[in-house]
């Protein structure tokens, strides 16, 4: 009886709300932290909102967005960043530099699991503080936030948030390699960032670039959410219904997760702990 | 006597405030250079993320878009200027920000109170940032490429350039003061960097793209324009009278900050360290 209970106890969902719930719980006694973005995205926000409205004055379109759709791509990749943002990536090089990551490969929890978690507590956190004031400021400035697909919007914004995590993780994974990764995860940060068109649309990079970006995983973790959202998909010329560049995002994630295993198994048995 | 005399001199060199100050950048790059690969990698990153901001204009201008009455290399000359501002100050200045930040939360911030020196100073020295030079390459490498492009500009342009230039710096500092003194009360919260950062974001395009209210903002209230708009203006032979308003701002601005910082660390209490 005593058994059967200590096993539910121990059951992989309730571990995973267990993880979810602390974490929210941690993060909790820092939101002010969190609370910066309420100012800070707005002001972001501005500064594109007069840049593309300077732009726009001279011109009906660009790169095939007009104005309105420009201030929703930026206002919607915006939320999307809120929404995958996650620390995995710095979080697994610390707990190899401290030593700390003994007490994972001890516990009966993959520590991937445990680490996508923590990222689902922080975001729900994260929706609740950022995400929703931004929102409220968004429509309070009239940009257009109704999803043309609302299904396939939330698959999309769920495999992104997924996919972001992986990527994050993989970089993380280096460490196991690697005594200092700060250079490496800020290359990588930054060119995920750049590809992932988190900074502007990908379409508008020079044609040979967006071929190359067309088949980089980074599009899918900010330009397809927010085409999904917009309602339409195209990237160097390749123009996909919703339904067929979703489905390629999800063959991204499944890529993702199956490279991330193969990197992490090498590194396990390449790591070397000392003490905790 | 001379000999005693030129020792006295040493010394006193060596303690002065620059003195500390280049001891404290030849222990920053001492520590850092135990991880050189990390070190390079590091400033190369730091240095192609200060492209950022001209790539997105290229990219801008190449789709045949345009800021009203800027060219493509006006705009690249005002964020290289911008870039060099910010390349000066992150590594030399700006480190006050996340030292204060991270010895308060650490409780180290009591050892610098103690110091024979000011606070200031010693959060300056110990808060050299060594990976942030390539902002420095970065801004240089941007201005160069945006004035090879540019007719050349005569002699009096430049001085007015340098001018402003060195009030950029300033305002600079004074953003640095604002933040450390947060950094005092806002225990632990690196975040405070979001915030300064979304501001001066500002100041990497011309002033003429925002309506009438925020150009009044950025010049009057907290002169952003400053950092780049005018100096680059100045540079092109297209300044305005709205300028001098903007230095009286900068100075009211950095004067603020220090009474800011001051009483921030008035305010101060360990909880040990």
């Amino acid at each position: 009886m005593q058994g059967t209970a200590v096993k539910k106890g121990n059951s992989p969902p309730r571990v995973f709300k267990s993880v979810i719930t602390a974490t929210f719980k941690e993060h909790m006694a820092y939101r002010s932290r969190m609370a910066v973005s309420v100012f800070a995205q707005p002001v972001y926000f501005l500064v594109n909102y007069f840049i593309w409205q300077a732009i726009f004055q001279i011109r009906d379109t660009v790169s095939g967005f007009t104005f309105g759709q420009m201030l929703s791509y930026f206002a919607v990749s915006s939320l999307v960043g809120f929404l995958n943002w996650d620390d995995s990536g710095n979080v697994l090089p610390m707990l190899v530099q401290t030593g700390g990551f003994i007490t994972f490969q001890l516990r009966p929890v993959s520590h991937i699991y445990y680490s996508f978690f923590q990222k689902v507590g922080h975001r729900i956190m994260a929706f609740l503080i950022e995400m929703l004031p931004v929102v409220c400021f968004y429509i309070m400035l009239g940009i257009n936030l109704v999803p043309a697909e609302p299904f396939w919007v939330l698959i999309s914004l769920f495999l992104s948030f997924v996919l972001s995590f992986l990527i994050n993780y993989t970089i993380g994974t280096f460490a196991f390699w690697f005594v200092r990764t700060d250079g490496v995860r800020r290359a990588v940060y930054l060119f995920t960032s750049i590809c992932s068109g988190a900074f502007l649309p990908l379409n508008l990079f020079p044609y040979s670039f967006q071929k190359l970006l067309f088949y980089l995983p980074f599009q899918f973790i900010a330009y397809v959410p927010v085409r999904v959202f917009i309602g339409q998909y195209e990237l160097a010329g390749i123009t996909m219904s919703i339904p067929q560049i979703v489905f390629l995002q999800a063959v991204m994630v499944a890529v993702m997760f199956l490279v991330n295993r193969a990197l992490w198994y090498m590194g396990i048995k390449h790591f070397t702990g000392v003490g905790a | 006597m001379t000999g005693e005399n030129s020792e006295t001199r040493t010394r006193n060199i060596r303690f002065s405030a620059a003195g500390v100050y280049i001891q404290g950048v030849k222990t920053a790059l001492a520590s850092r250079m135990a991880y050189r690969g990390d070190f390079i990698m590091s400033m190369l990153i730091m240095m192609i993320v200060e492209f950022g901001g001209p790539v997105i204009t290229l990219i801008i201008y190449n789709n045949g878009a345009s800021f009203p009455g800027w060219n493509q290399y006006e705009v690249l000359l005002l964020q290289g200027i911008f870039l060099l501002s910010r390349g000066i100050a992150f590594p030399f200045f700006m480190g006050i920000v996340w030292n204060t930040i991270g010895r308060v939360r650490e409780g180290t911030f009591d050892l610098l109170l103690i110091k024979p020196r000011s606070i200031l100073l010693m959060t300056v020295v110990t808060g050299f940032d060594s990976e942030d030079l390539g902002k420095l390459i970065g801004g240089i490498l941007v201005f160069r490429y945006a004035l090879k492009n540019l007719p050349v500009q005569p002699a009096s342009h430049w001085v007015s350039f340098l001018i402003l230039f060195v009030f950029s710096l300033i305002l600079m500092f004074a953003f640095a003061l604002f933040m450390a003194g947060l950094g005092i009360v806002w225990v632990g919260n690196y975040r405070i960097y979001d915030i300064f950062m979304s501001v001066i974001d500002f100041g990497l395009y011309p002033k003429s793209i925002f309506t009438k209210t925020f150009q009044s903002i950025l010049t009057y209230i907290i002169p952003v324009s400053l950092l780049a708009s005018y100096p680059a203006s100045a540079l092109l032979g297209d300044l305005d009278q709205s300028v001098f308003m903007a230095l009286l701002s900068s100075v009211v601005f950095l004067l603020l900050g220090f009474m800011f910082y001051f009483k921030m660390v008035r305010n101060y209490t360990s909880a040990g360290g």
